[in-house]
């Protein structure tokens, strides 16, 4: 049987390696609790890309060893990455500029790779809200804000957003300000968007990871806006 | 290599609907829009998805749309618009500034 | 008397049927229900699918581009489509690519299939 840990990736099931480049020594390295075990009957893709798998690296074609690192670097890309660069961007104006002039030169501060995609920050002003989609299949800056969630990925987000964009932001409990227009980016091509949300008022004094407990995912894919209330204890 | 088109230029998107792989979608076809920026140049998807190596590049817009020219009942802002980044070889330019080339709703 | 031909192009193989000439992952501006902004965990085999998929890709093998797998994910018809969970169609995408460039074959997979699910019925995941 095979437990979960969050901090980093397993291979799927048993045969697996299963190495460890540290020592658990449980006294000073805690892990989550170890989530139940899925009983559940497998379906049919969750059999079909085991399967393909293992005729891939029988095939010599992948190895075992790409796959657990392809694993551990997937689980490295979370949307805090993008939280810490939008806070930079916040507190230090050059990096800002940086930033949206280009934005692949500027993430490789933090050793982010966009994989030949064009990075395209978008700054929320008093006047633009930007919203970001791909209405064909569901591109997504991956590598600064991890997997895309289920919502971003639905047809209903897929086929609402580009023609009534303000109803689909409220039912994200995002209200706009008079005067402020929506700009829908649809992400089709080579480019990839991620949105700077506009800093909250009273935060002047705060610390960059203080800011940064403010950006979630939703706020840098445009539906949502950073809220002070959620500003850690 | 200097495209077409340059930011501030009116254009309208063929309005065809080829079979196979496209990335130009249905809902800005035969619509106007105006070049925001020019995003650079790109091996061509529509014959990258077929194993085709794509070249020559394409030069690839985003193209600015305004909402209220999308669709008939579009109760936002008026300034509200949709940026699609667009293939060259799908954009002309356009002289006459009112309705939508194709003729049809697009509801068949 | 033959009234005149029609003159619009017949894509309804590849046509959601919504609108002709509309392919049936070209959703923008269809009518749609409310966002559930709920979100899951990706399951480790929807991870696996990811992984996979990239190391296949540019960054890997190179035997796949992103461009083909997004091609056959438009290619396995709308029934499948609208079936089929996001990570599935993924993996559906990818195996058809695959199939079609020779490096699997289908009942070579639908083989190993049976056998994992067998495997996994005795002994757990």
């Amino acid at each position: 049987m095979s437990t979960q840990h969050a901090d980093h990736a397993h291979g799927q099931g048993r045969e697996q390696d299963h190495d460890h480049d540290h020592i658990h020594d449980h006294a000073t390295h805690r892990h989550p609790p170890a989530q139940p075990d899925d009983t559940s009957p497998p379906g049919r893709y969750e059999l079909m890309i085991l399967a393909m798998r293992d005729l891939l690296i029988e095939k010599g074609i992948l190895t075992a060893d790409q796959i657990r690192r392809g694993l551990e670097k997937l689980d490295a890309w979370q949307p805090s990455r993008g939280a810490e660069i939008v806070a930079r961007a916040w507190t230090d104006p050059a990096f800002k500029r940086r930033l949206l002039a280009d934005g692949n030169e500027a993430v490789a501060d933090y050793g982010i790779d966009m994989g030949g995609a064009k990075l395209t920050v978008l700054e929320n002003t008093d006047k633009v809200q930007n919203v970001v989609v791909c209405t064909l299949c569901s591109c997504y800056p991956r590598a600064v804000l991890g997997l895309p969630p289920d919502w971003y990925r639905s047809k209903n987000y897929r086929s609402r957003v580009v023609k009534e964009p303000r109803k689909v932001l409220s039912e994200f409990g995002t209200e706009l300000a008079d005067n402020i227009v929506v700009r829908v980016h649809d992400s089709l091509a080579d480019l990839r968007y991620l949105v700077v949300p506009r800093r909250p008022a009273g935060t002047e004094n705060w610390s960059k990871d203080e800011l940064a407990g403010l950006v979630t995912r939703d706020c840098m894919v445009g539906v949502a806006d950073p809220r002070v209330e959620s500003k850690p204890e | 290599m200097t495209g077409l088109f340059a930011p501030g230029d009116v254009v309208r998107v063929a309005g065809v609907h080829p079979p196979g792989h496209r990335r130009t979608p249905f809902y800005i076809r035969g619509k106007q829009g105006v070049i925001e920026r020019v995003c650079g140049e790109f091996a061509n998807p529509e014959e990258l998805g077929y194993g085709f190596d794509g070249l020559p590049k394409k030069r690839l817009y985003c193209v600015r749309f305004h909402q209220k020219d999308l669709w008939a009942d579009y109760d936002g802002d008026a300034g509200d618009t949709v940026d699609v980044d667009v293939y060259e070889h799908w954009l002309s330019r356009c002289t006459d500034r009112v309705g939508d080339a194709t003729g049809s709703t697009g509801v068949k | 008397m033959q009234g005149p031909e029609n003159l619009e192009p017949d894509n309804s193989q590849l046509s959601s049927a919504k609108e002709a000439g509309r392919g049936y992952h070209d959703l923008g501006g269809l009518e749609g229900g409310p966002i559930d902004t709920q979100v899951s965990q990706a399951k480790p085999w929807e991870k696996l699918a990811v992984v996979v998929g990239n190391a296949l890709g540019a960054k890997g093998a190179k035997i796949v581009r992103t461009d083909e797998v997004r091609r056959t994910r438009e290619e396995m018809g709308a029934d499948l489509y609208n079936r089929l969970g996001y990570f599935e169609k993924g993996i559906e995408s990818l195996r058809r690519l695959l199939v079609e460039k020779g490096v699997l074959n289908p009942q070579e997979l639908e083989r190993r299939i049976a056998e994992r699910a067998r495997q996994i019925e005795e002994e757990g995941r």
